[in-house]
């Protein structure tokens, strides 16, 4: 896999659910707060790439 | 449920669960009698390793030439077993020209700093702090 996006999303999922689960004894909790995080991970990601357009090398 | 857990964390030295969650991702809180907790983080963290490595990452060698090189060995030796496995084996030279290279290192070091952390969190349970 070489997608830029594609990595990003899998680096969010990994370091989410470790996150979670240390965060959270009740698997409910951990499943939520851990799609949350992936999620907040991916479009944070997401958002400063496109902030990032403004500042060309 | 709770009770049991306090009771398994008392029965262990926690400097014996920190050895323990480090050389085995997990492995501290399986010790403890946090089976859910221990099995997840085990299968994550290896896979998390793993895929650094399948994305053609370094494993870094304990060198003093670069004052980065060091850190970032420190954090791929924070897997624990994993990372002595892939070095035996002769796996992690790393491809420098591969588009994923980078990729790679980010894996694998932050599955070591990760595991850190869940060492950490193995302590607090063995000391019943949490």
């Amino acid at each position: 896999m070489t997608s830029h996006v594609g990595m990003m999303a899998l680096f969010a999922f990994f370091v989410s659910v470790v996150f979670a689960v240390l965060m959270h004894d009740d698997p409910g909790l951990q499943v939520r707060a851990a799609a949350r995080m992936c999620a907040g991970f991916v479009v944070a990601g997401l958002a400063l790439g496109w902030v990032l357009l403004l500042f060309p090398i | 449920m709770l009770a049991t857990a306090a009771r398994s964390s008392q029965s262990h030295n926690p400097w014996v669960v920190c050895a323990v969650a480090w050389i085995v991702p997990g492995g501290g809180h399986l010790l403890l009698g946090r089976v859910g907790k221990g099995v997840v983080f085990l299968v994550t963290l290896v896979a998390m390793f793993t895929t650094g490595l399948l994305l053609k990452g370094r494993i870094f060698p304990f060198e003093l030439s670069d004052p980065l090189v060091p850190l970032a060995a420190i954090a791929n030796m924070g897997i624990g077993a994993p990372y002595f496995v892939a070095r035996g084996l002769g796996i992690g030279v790393g491809d420098v020209l591969a588009v994923t290279f980078e990729y790679g290192n980010s894996f694998a070091i932050v599955a070591g700093l990760l595991n850190m952390l869940v060492v950490l969190d193995a302590y607090d349970m063995a000391r019943g702090l949490k």
